[in-house]
């Protein structure tokens, strides 16, 4: 039942205040109540109405009166100090699974000082902020990633309690824009020495004077001079040498070089084997099941070939984490959500 | 709540300090001298500890000082409980509090404590200066409240007075509603006495010295307002309690009042403009149950209680200031009933023994005077012919008092000769008492209302004439007529002994017309203020009614609140609305795609916001296929108006989109239904 209402809530939640990388905080996106403090100083409000009526002591209703004028008074206040704020996702960065990924944001007010911004995010620890009138900061929210893929901030609870502590106004930013998390390098463990026969070692040496030769299992898309046919011949097994010669030729990071690793593990291995090349400043290619990345060196190529690690089978997505396919959901009949706070 | 478990800020911790100092300002004179002095320790120890130069102490320690103070609070409350004891309750643990302050949740309980510490010293003190005060008080703790929520922000402290200050401004006009209107119901049940001590006042018992020490005193003890004519000086005798049983020292009541629970509060007393024969008197508090009032006076407030004597009792002993009201009679003309053989005894009641040069004088007058008015005009002329004096500096007369001040000294106050009077009377088996009171009191500014000082104590004689009843005697005004015409100040001009511990009184500087002036408007201003400020109760709201338009009752009062309230409420919604309506966009077709966006929206279908509306047509149409049509063409229109030059100089049909809307509306309300009954077939 509370499940159920949760859920309802959150669609509803989700309805009001969609996925956008800039929010302005107004009327229909603010919600606000007492805090725990507030419902104490109504408690105490009371306390004191009564203590004025049962000593007809008029100077108790006087501040009294007063007193819960400042409180309604502070409710305007600390709206206002959300009010005027707009919130806008500059980057979203990106970085290793198992890292902080840092999302930038910048704050701005326009007409008011926003005072005592409380930014909250589970397991985030988040410095409040305070943005003058005009005035507009950056914050740096450091967001842990798990695993590769997207990471996407579902829901950042901007609060401020500001001025007396006795309401709370908040409101949820739901940036769109999305953190790209490459899979966690790990250094593969090193090949031990196939206990290959000599004259395959040695076939592969021959071969058209490269040295370093690497043998694996042919795929699509390897060009066919490179097929050991005699190999192939004696054995019946379709294996191409892959070399890189000591004159820079292309060293291919491929992700069947770790046959019966798991997907997420060959990932991290090939992340780890792209930066170790990538600082060494060697020249490298990336190939994947279906994406094949032209060798290549310097910074972009870095990214590039961990972008791909990062997205590899990953649903239905471009780089940019747009998704193709449509997120409806038809709205069954349901109540039809209340406009709250018009 | 995280939000709690931060450390203090020392700037709030400041203003929270500050707060403390000026709310507990109003009760120092109540507050056990121990008290304060274990307040300043701890508060300097905590603002210590926050600079880091001591150490908060530990919770032994901290328990053992909380433990010693509870019990020396309770040894000095000794089991009296009234507000007063239940304050300084407050202000004890606000100190201990000190110790414990470590996290912001403290500081709210500091605050919450102090704020009912504010409402409390309003019950001790209304003058206009103490209110401001406690005002400033409350907005220190609101200031400390704004620093602890923003710790980092630069000039919080100027700010945040500037920010409260604002806050008070812009909402007065509502509490100054709210005041007026808000219904003064009465108490609801009886509390407890403000103060159960006793302040300097009349007292129910005098000695022969008692009096004399009151008129050192320039406090006031009431305002009295006249609706006609004010009586002359000589004729206001402001008859408080009888005493009519002498110990041979000490004159006091034969029948105290018994012990009454304090019933209600009820301070305030009379409607309306007073009549001609009215008077109305504010009290300033005696936590005393007797009244104040001219002879031959009727209660016309529902807070007196009428007594035997022609006294004046309040149900519960006057805590606070109170405003009642009475109506002088006219003379009695019907036939005075005779005294009955118990008063009789019990007015010419004396000790068995002592003074006799007094009991002898009185045999002597009785001899040579024909009756009981003879009597009494025989020694009054005696008082005027011989050389006694008025004095504020009587010597003290042990052994038989009356008889050394009727033939030895010679000098002595009020209460003197009017307790050698009555015992004189008695003696001479004429029916007597003692009546104390105030005589007199001087005209306030723009001669508005009397105002009546302790200096004013006075004590007369009663004696019974078969003929009239009790009739006024005043031995005092035989010796020194200016006490009676124009008061104490010129009865003892000469000695110049007026007022003369009382340095701080502006009454002791007579002579000084700017002061005297000064003072007079000062009380003016605070006469004001207590009569329709803090005298704004019960009554007085229904006074002011009855002379607004409409004449409101109690209820209609509570429905006007109400109806206050909430036009309040829809001006702070249509204020809204406009500032809603203000934020929206100017440009017709951008609101008209707003409106389509959020009908698609609350359909579940989310919006992203670089999206073309081609493109999110398209996806709606996927889902509701039968609105496929006008979503389109809508997404068609959108794009005509804004990215078509060819038709830049046409305007775009609006009410041709708005009718799209519908249309998509109403369609995609039909796709839903035959969607969930095409799921309820198929299941």
């Amino acid at each position: 039942m509370i499940a159920v209402a949760k859920r309802q809530w959150r669609a509803w939640l989700n309805r009001r205040i969609p996925r956008a990388d800039s929010l302005q905080f107004k009327q229909s996106n603010i919600f606000i109540l007492p805090t725990g403090a507030g419902l104490m100083f109504g408690l105490l409000l009371l306390i004191m109405l009564l203590t004025g009526i049962n000593y007809q002591n008029s100077l108790i209703y006087l501040l009294t009166f007063v007193l819960g004028s400042v409180f309604v008074a502070a409710m305007h206040q600390t709206h206002r100090n959300l009010a005027d704020l707009e919130v806008t996702l500059v980057k979203a960065g990106e970085g290793f699974a198992g890292q902080s990924i840092p999302f930038r944001f910048r704050v701005a007010s326009k007409k008011h000082d926003s005072i005592a911004i409380a930014f909250t995010l589970p397991g985030v620890v988040i410095d409040p902020l305070s943005v003058l009138a005009g005035e507009a900061q950056d914050l740096n929210v450091m967001v842990p990633a798990r695993k590769r893929g997207f990471l996407e901030i579902d829901r950042l609870r901007v609060e401020t309690r500001f001025p007396f502590g006795l309401l709370s106004a908040w409101s949820w930013m739901r940036p769109s824009g999305k953190a790209l998390v490459y899979p966690r390098p790990l250094m593969p463990p090193q090949p031990s020495t196939p206990p290959a026969a000599d004259d395959e070692s040695a076939e592969a040496r021959t071969m058209a004077g490269h040295d370093h030769v690497e043998i694996r299992p042919w795929r699509e898309g390897d060009p066919v001079q490179r097929v050991l046919w005699k190999r192939y011949a004696r054995t019946g097994e379709m294996v191409i040498g892959d070399w890189q010669g000591d004159q820079g030729s292309p060293h291919w990071l491929d992700y069947d070089a770790f046959s019966g690793v798991d997907q997420e593990l060959r990932l991290s291995y090939l992340a780890a084997q792209v930066i170790e090349r990538d600082s060494a400043g060697q020249l490298f290619g990336l190939r994947l099941p279906g994406e094949v990345i032209e060798p290549d060196r310097g910074a972009g190529h870095r990214r590039l070939c961990l972008s791909s690690l990062a997205v590899f089978g990953l649903p239905d997505t471009d780089v940019y984490g747009h998704s193709e396919a449509t997120r409806v959901r038809p709205f069954k009949s349901g109540p039809k959500p209340a406009r709250a706070f018009t | 709540m995280s939000h709690h478990e931060q450390p203090l800020p020392s700037r709030a911790l400041l203003w929270l300090i500050v707060g403390f100092v000026i709310l507990v300002a109003p009760q120092w004179d109540r507050l056990p001298l121990w008290l304060i002095g274990v307040c300043i320790l701890l508060a300097t120890w905590r603002a210590l500890a926050q600079k880091g130069r001591l150490r908060l102490p530990g919770k032994l320690l901290r328990i053992g000082i909380m433990l010693a103070m509870t019990a020396l609070y309770l040894f000095t409350v000794s089991g009296r409980f009234s507000v007063e004891t239940a304050s300084s309750f407050f202000v004890l643990a606000v100190g201990l509090k000190w110790l414990e302050t470590r996290y912001s949740r403290d500081f709210y309980v500091l605050f919450f404590i102090l704020v009912y510490l504010a409402a409390v010293n309003f019950l001790f003190r209304q003058g206009i200066g103490w209110t401001l005060l406690n005002l400033v008080g409350v907005v220190s703790l609101f200031i400390g409240l704004q620093v602890l929520n923003a710790p980092q922000l630069k000039g919080a402290s100027l700010a945040g007075w500037r920010r409260i200050g604002t806050m008070l401004i812009k909402t007065l006009p509502i509490v100054v509603l709210l005041f007026v209107f808000f219904p003064r119901m009465g108490p609801l049940w009886s509390v407890p006495m403000v103060s159960n001590q006793g302040k300097t006042g009349i007292s129910d018992t005098m000695a022969p010295g008692s009096i004399s020490s009151l008129a050192q005193s320039g406090d006031r003890a009431f305002r009295a307002t006249f609706g006609g004519e004010v009586p002359p000086h000589r004729e206001r005798y402001w008859r408080g309690l009888i005493l009519d049983q002498f110990d041979g020292t000490t004159w006091q009541q034969s029948q105290p009042l018994p012990f009454e629970r304090p019933g209600r509060v009820n301070l305030d007393g009379g409607i309306g403009a007073l009549a001609a024969d009215e008077y109305e008197i504010l009290l300033d508090a005696t936590n005393q149950r007797w009244a104040f009032a001219l002879g031959n006076s009727n209660a016309v407030s529902d807070n007196l209680k009428p007594m035997a004597g022609e006294l004046f009792r309040f149900r519960r002993p006057a805590d606070t200031t109170l405003r009642y009201r009475l109506a002088l009679g006219s003379e009695p003309t019907q036939a005075v009933e005779a005294l009955s053989t118990e008063a009789r005894r019990r007015y010419l009641q004396l000790p068995g023994q002592g003074n006799p040069r007094a009991r002898a004088l009185a045999e002597r007058l009785k001899q040579s005077s024909s009756n009981d008015r003879e009597f009494i005009n025989s020694f009054l002329n005696k008082l005027r012919t011989e050389a006694y004096f008025y004095t504020l500096r009587p010597p003290t007369m042990p052994g038989d008092g009356i008889d050394s001040l009727l033939f030895d000294d010679k000098r002595g106050f009020c209460a003197h000769y009017a307790g050698a009077m009555t015992f004189l009377l008695r003696a001479a088996d004429i029916p007597a008492r003692v009546v104390v009171g105030y005589q007199g009191g001087a005209i306030g500014a723009d001669e508005e209302y009397l105002i009546i000082r302790q200096y004013d104590a006075h004590a007369w004689v009663e004696a019974w004439l078969p003929d009239a009843g009790w009739v006024r005697v005043d031995p005092t005004a035989a010796i020194a007529p200016q006490r009676v015409e124009s008061g104490l100040r010129d009865a003892v001009a000469e000695e110049g002994s007026f007022l003369e511990n009382d340095w701080t009184s502006p009454q002791r500087y007579g002579d000084m017309a700017a002061l005297q002036w000064v003072s007079l408007k000062l009380d003016k201003l605070n006469y004001q203020w207590t009569r329709w400020v803090v005298g704004y109760q019960g009554q007085s709201q229904m006074d002011l009614m009855s002379r607004l338009p409409g004449n409101l009752s109690l209820r209609e009062l509570g429905y006007v609140t109400a109806g206050l309230m909430s036009l309040a409420l829809l001006l702070a919604g249509l204020i809204t609305l406009t500032r809603q309506y203000r934020e929206r966009s100017s440009d017709p077709v951008q609101r008209l795609v707003a409106h389509w966006h959020g009908l698609l929206q609350r359909r579940g279908l989310q919006v992203a916001p670089d999206e073309t509306p081609d493109r999110l047509a398209r996806r709606a149409a996927d889902v509701y296929p039968n609105a496929k049509k006008p979503l389109r063409a809508f997404a068609a229109m959108v794009n005509n108006h804004y990215y078509k030059p060819s038709r830049a100089g046409e305007p775009t049909d609006l009410n041709y989109m708005k009718r799209l809307l519908r249309i998509i509306a109403q369609d995609m309300q039909k796709g839903t239904r035959r969607q969930s009954s095409s799921e309820r077939k198929a299941e």
